[in-house]
């Protein structure tokens, strides 16, 4: 956490000098620095939740529920590798690599309790792709102009090492109604 | 059969073709050379594959439309930008390396390619803020001269990089208030697309310093509808193209961009079920003023699905006049377009299996399917 500190005290610095106060205040809120970040920000987008009836075709039960299936509901705007495929899982880092701090969010919807979630997509950064499972999942997901919600960009670009090697999902809260 | 049979069978059909190998003179030595590359063709790809299951290692492959050959290859590194000089003899590769392979030290640098031999000729460092997304025609380009190279800055904050190629420096970094790209324009404006839905254009001076800026008005609003950042060069200027299908052409030629009222590709019964999408969707042969595009059936979150049919639209009249659906030739869905800008034009096709596929552009007839143009080839550039 320190280390993640350090970076958005040094991006926050950079951010600073070149640009003005509102507008450094605008890109903190729409760059979302951090998970503990998160849940201070104002977001009610549960009107916006993924269903099974969006863009990606209708999955079955069980892949729904499989965090090694692209059909996983909490998968809903990932594309990249999914870690649970690489040595990690829907929610960690496989071994030897570093947790991105710059993420993008997503919401999705669980049809086992039917409530909507605020995801953070991380990416696990330090090693080259892992090649396994790649799932192309893009509900609400939008161009690299709104970052908070895009995931072509590579969310390692921040870390040390800013390889590519895959990525999870991280339930933040549940979406307010 | 035992064995000393077989061996008396083996010295006998031996024996019967020794006159025959006597008679054959034996091949002539060989020099080994370097093959050069062809002169520029209106018919030459640079078909970029992101290398998306090894990263590290993407690179672009030239490919000729007349013989289906291919002529080398320019290695691109890790998630690159790629570009090609104003008069087409020059690759740029805005790329990352690490020290180590796939780990170490990150160094982000501008190299150049000589066209005609496929050598990098020089290369530019850069600070560690280069843009690491998708390829598009924006993440580095050229002034109209050729004067300055621009690459697109994400930290995530949002700038752009100012190059000087003849002198192989940087020049500065220009903030961009949260828009991103770099959408050159004449020899010293750069505009940039920005959440807003405005265009930020920042004019430069003789140097290469900022000298003045301005946004536009919105055209597009990215919650209803955002357009793909994938830009599609047209006469003067590019078009944007909105994920539900609106067409936004903007003229560029001008102190300030020019933007038209948009024009859908899509009826209103076809609206939100059959969408453009992929990562290059959609392509325009300005002579014949036609606008090529990816189009499949889908609903929202489909963007990046590449295309069953392509539509080829009429741009004066805003008509769809042909429809070609791909399945009819057994290929997979279309991520990348490109046509070439000759009196004879070919489109090329990249599918989501990494075929690239040549059509005659003015009929539809599929000429060739070059398998595998490798592993995920996402951007098709013409010289």
């Amino acid at each position: 956490m320190r280390s993640i500190d350090r970076l958005f005290e040094k991006s926050s610095r950079a951010l600073a000098q070149r640009t003005s106060r509102r507008s450094l205040l605008a890109a903190l809120g729409q760059v979302l620095t951090g998970a503990a970040l998160i849940p201070l920000l104002p977001i009610d987008r549960s009107a916006r939740a993924a269903t099974p009836a969006d863009g990606h075709a209708k999955a079955d039960k069980a892949a729904v529920d499989d965090p090694k299936s692209c059909d996983y509901w909490k998968y809903c705007a990932v594309d990249g590798f999914l870690c649970s495929c690489c040595g990690g899982s829907a929610n960690s880092c496989p071994p030897g690599t570093t947790p991105s701090p710059i993420t993008w969010i997503g919401t999705c919807h669980n049809p086992s309790d039917q409530r909507d979630y605020i995801v953070s997509y991380n990416d696990c950064c330090g090693k080259v792709s892992c090649g396994n499972c790649e799932c192309n999942r893009n509900e609400r997901e939008k161009p690299m102009y709104r970052p908070s919600r895009n995931n072509d960009l590579n969310w390692c670009m921040a870390n040390a090492d800013s390889n590519y090697h895959c990525s999870v999902s991280v339930i933040l809260g549940v979406a307010e109604k | 059969m035992n064995s000393t049979m077989i061996t008396r069978a083996a010295w006998l059909s031996l024996a019967a073709c020794a006159p025959l190998l006597a008679a054959t003179p034996p091949l002539p030595a060989e020099h080994l050379t370097v093959t050069t590359v062809p002169p520029n063709d209106a018919h030459r790809i640079y078909v970029l594959d992101e290398a998306f299951s090894n990263e590290i290692d993407s690179r672009v492959h030239l490919f000729d439309g007349n013989t289906y050959r291919r002529l080398g290859q320019i290695d691109t590194g890790f998630n690159p930008g790629f570009n090609l000089s104003p008069d087409g003899k020059t690759s740029v590769v805005a790329t990352t390396y690490f020290a180590r392979g796939s780990r170490g030290k990150r160094t982000d640098v501008v190299e150049f390619t000589d066209n005609s031999t496929l050598s990098v000729t020089h290369e530019i460092v850069l600070p560690s803020k280069r843009a690491m997304t998708l390829p598009t025609y924006f993440n580095v380009g050229y002034s109209s001269d050729g004067r300055f190279v621009y690459v697109s800055y994400v930290t995530p904050a949002a700038s752009f990089g100012v190059l000087d190629p003849a002198k192989s420096t940087v020049i500065g970094e220009i903030d961009t208030a949260g828009c991103v790209l770099v959408i050159p324009s004449g020899p010293n404006r750069v505009s940039s697309l920005c959440e807003s839905g405005k265009l930020l254009t920042v004019t430069l001076d003789a140097q290469g310093h900022e000298a003045s800026r301005a946004f536009s008005d919105a055209f597009f609003d990215p919650d209803t509808d955002p357009v793909f950042v994938q830009g599609v060069p047209m006469t003067g200027g590019y078009v944007f193209i909105s994920f539900l299908g609106e067409v936004h052409e903007i003229d560029f030629t001008g102190a300030a961009p020019a933007i038209k009222a948009p024009w859908s590709l899509v009826s209103a019964a076809e609206k939100g079920h059959w969408r453009p999408g992929g990562t290059q969707m959609g392509a325009i042969q300005r002579h014949s003023n036609k606008l090529y595009v990816a189009m499949h059936e889908g609903g929202e979150g489909s963007h990046k699905d590449g295309g069953s049919e392509i539509w080829v639209f009429d741009m004066t009249s805003h008509r769809r006049i042909a429809r070609w659906p791909l399945a009819a030739h057994k290929l997979a869905h279309v991520l990348a377009l490109q046509v070439s800008q000759d009196d004879a034009p070919l489109l090329f096709a990249a599918t989501d299996h990494a075929d690239l596929a040549v059509f005659d552009a003015l009929t539809g007839e599929l000429r060739h399917v070059e398998k595998q143009m490798g592993e995920t080839p996402w951007l098709i550039l013409t010289p």
